[in-house]
């Protein structure tokens, strides 16, 4: 069903092509934050990676309820697409964090409620990669999608677990850095930044869907050569 | 009314299609030998008629359940001795019975268990763990349970397979007075000579459908398997 | 009435079948517990804690070597099954999915709870912690972590049954997913031994939650798991 959305793909590629560049103009032109300088305008990547990255995972729990329920290899398709880019987008989302976090904390690292939870996240997606790839492809849709819903259960008491033990330890003022309140012409690159991250997120997982199918149907292909190879030979 | 009752099954596993469409009914108190070279889907169709696995579509009916839907009542009517024998190596045989019984929620008496023992050639065994028995007697064991706890329906892979030549002689006496009391017997086999002393229908699989007379075609395959 | 007696004996069976056949071969028990020791040995070489610190300690170490445990005792809970695709002949009886994970749960759960009954008094003696008169309260959270933690973990031992090298990935999936359980486990421990503030109600809370959580939905996730 994929491989027909090449159009689709193409012309949301040049949507967020537009978008990106648009967002990354006028984040970079936008003026300082009085309290946080320039460093600010990292986070113009990081809040909506950070948010694409979650949307994946809700988008990965969607197609993962299809899979159970109806065994679309279609949407077991989108699930595992939608697996490699939330991690890319955690990744980017710690790793833009972490540059935000040296000149604001003085630390590349800070054991705060969203970083650890966002962490935490990352690994989950690493490990759905890792069951993937460890079972027979017969097994892995049905595995990997149980795993996503767990995941999905699991998420938000990791998330209230965590905030609950950081509040514990540090008063409210060190975690709340990371919340942002960003107030008008600050706000309207943040806008076309989401949008943009979502286009790209719906893009990146577009094109590697379809790579998947494109990779599963030339291994059914493969595998029926040999066999027919098998019956000549018995033949 | 039909002891079992399969309608249109159709089968893939990922863009390989299996079984396009079968039907079969079984009456009580009858056999079934169902023949085909290797990659027809036999075991993919005992694997449906044992509810394990689901079709993607398709009716099928035993003892009046829809297998489909309620698939525990139905598997409470039918034993399935496939290639494993499903026998835990660190119990006893009447350990592993009488767990095989309870989940089936049968209760039956030591003496029952030994009696059954002794009827497959196992009594001298009854304590030692199964975990070093040979293949043939963990049949027999396998077997023991059909003498136990009698199902409606009896599904087997290949049962001479693993036997010697007395052993396939004692299991077709068996069968013969298991279908004689009114039992229903659905086997995969490529031993038509081991058959012989059972009466039995036999129905072809080929191109993902049952055929009751061998199709063009089969009796090539079956000539080299058979 | 006797059908639900029937699911239960059902699953009292499983559970028996798997813990005797443990202590028949003595193989899953006693590594947990000789692994367990090791963790103790190897914390005390690297720590070398004050009396002081131990008890600053103590909860976190107890419950980091729970979990490491317990992975032991996970890797081998279907291991019983693999051999003569028993696993099979689980799923050919006539029982509902959830009640044969019932049995699974309860077995692994049997025995990790005996791993833990010969841990903690070792862990008091070893680091000369005196909170004997606590005992109690820290078998009481160590349940209901232990309640959550193995029925999530017979799940993803399942799930990873197949797997190629499935003890890598187990530990790779369940760590994460169990963080607010070490979390919650840790702190309840704490304020129950004094060292970490005073107030066990909300982690005990939390714990609950997310037994909750996992009973109800670790039955069903495995009838999905096995369905073909």
């Amino acid at each position: 069903m994929l491989a027909r959305w090449g159009k689709i793909e193409i012309w949301l590629g040049a949507v967020t092509l537009i978008l990106l560049g648009a967002g990354l103009w006028l984040a970079m032109t936008a003026p300082a934050d009085f309290q946080q300088g320039y460093s600010v305008r990292i986070l113009y990547v990081h809040v909506p990676s950070a948010k694409m990255a979650l949307l994946s995972y809700l988008f990965l729990t969607g197609c993962s309820i299809v899979v159970l329920w109806k065994k679309s290899e279609t949407a077991d398709v989108l699930a595992q697409a939608s697996v490699s880019v939330g991690a890319a987008f955690s990744v980017v989302t710690l790793a833009s964090g972490a540059i935000w976090g040296k000149p604001m904390w003085g630390v590349w690292w800070a054991w705060d409620a969203r970083l650890t939870s966002m962490l935490v996240l990352l690994i989950i997606y690493v490990g759905l990669m890792g069951l993937r790839s460890a079972l027979d492809p017969g097994k892995a849709a049905k595995a990997t999608a149980v795993m996503a819903i767990i995941g999905a259960v699991d998420l938000p008491i990791i998330h209230y677990s965590v905030t609950m033990w950081r509040t514990l330890h540090q008063p409210a003022s060190f975690s709340k850095t990371a919340g942002i309140s960003i107030a008008g012409p600050l706000l309207i690159p943040l806008v076309v930044m989401a949008v943009a991250f979502i286009c790209l997120g719906a893009y990146m997982v577009l094109v590697k869907a379809r790579a998947i199918e494109y990779e599963r149907r030339i291994e059914a292909l493969e595998l029926a050569e040999e066999m027919g190879h098998e019956e000549m030979h018995h033949g | 009314m039909a002891l079992l009752k399969l309608r249109g099954v159709v089968h893939r596993f990922g863009r390989q299609v299996v079984l396009r469409g079968v039907d079969l009914t079984v009456e009580s108190g009858s056999c079934v030998a169902l023949f085909g070279g290797n990659g027809t889907g036999k075991s993919t169709l005992l694997s449906v008629l044992s509810t394990r696995l689901r079709p993607r579509s398709g009716r099928y009916q035993l003892s009046g359940f829809d297998a489909l839907s309620d698939g525990e009542s139905a598997r409470g009517k039918l034993i399935f001795v496939g290639h494993h024998t499903h026998l835990y190596g660190h119990l006893n045989p009447i350990e592993n019975l009488r767990f095989f019984l309870d989940l089936r929620g049968v209760s039956r008496s030591e003496d029952r268990l030994h009696e059954a023992l002794e009827a497959v050639g196992l009594a001298r065994f009854a304590q030692r763990p199964a975990g070093g028995f040979s293949a043939g007697m963990r049949k027999r064991l396998a077997l023991a349970r059909t003498i136990l706890a009698p199902p409606a329906l009896l599904l087997l892979d290949e049962p001479h397979s693993a036997l010697d030549r007395q052993g396939a002689e004692w299991l077709n006496g068996m069968l013969g007075a298991y279908i004689e009391q009114g039992g229903a017997v659905v086997m995969a086999s490529h031993d038509v000579a081991r058959l012989a002393p059972l009466t039995y229908r036999v129905a072809w699989l080929y191109g993902g459908k049952l055929w009751e007379n061998p199709p063009d075609g089969t009796q090539k395959v079956e000539a080299t398997t058979a | 009435m006797t059908e639900l007696m029937r699911y239960l004996r059902g699953a009292y069976r499983i559970a028996w079948k798997d813990v005797v056949g443990d202590l028949r071969r003595r193989a899953t028990l006693s590594s947990m517990i000789f692994f367990a020791v090791s963790v103790l040995v190897v914390f005390q070489m690297a720590f070398e804690p004050t009396r002081q610190e131990a008890l600053r300690l103590l909860p976190g170490l107890l419950w980091i070597t729970v979990l490491f445990t317990s992975l032991v005792g996970l890797g081998r809970v279907f291991q019983a099954e693999e051999e003569d695709g028993a696993l099979e002949g689980l799923l050919l009886s006539p029982m509902p999915r959830g009640v044969l994970f019932l049995g699974k749960w309860w077995g692994n759960l049997l025995l990790t709870l005996l791993v833990e009954l010969c841990l903690v008094p070792l862990m008091l003696v070893l680091f000369n912690v005196d909170a004997w008169m606590r005992l109690h309260l820290v078998f009481g959270v160590l349940l209901l972590g232990t309640l959550g933690l193995t029925a999530l973990g017979v799940l993803l031992a399942a799930m990873t049954q197949t797997a190629r090298s499935r003890e890598t990935l187990l530990a790779l999936l369940l760590l994460p997913l169990v963080a607010p359980l070490l979390v919650a486990g840790v702190q309840a421990t704490g304020a129950v031994l004094g060292s970490h503030g005073p107030d066990a109600t909300p982690w005990v809370r939390l714990l609950l939650v997310f037994d909750g959580v996992y009973l109800v939905m670790a039955p069903w996730a495995f009838g999905w798991l096995v369905e073909e």
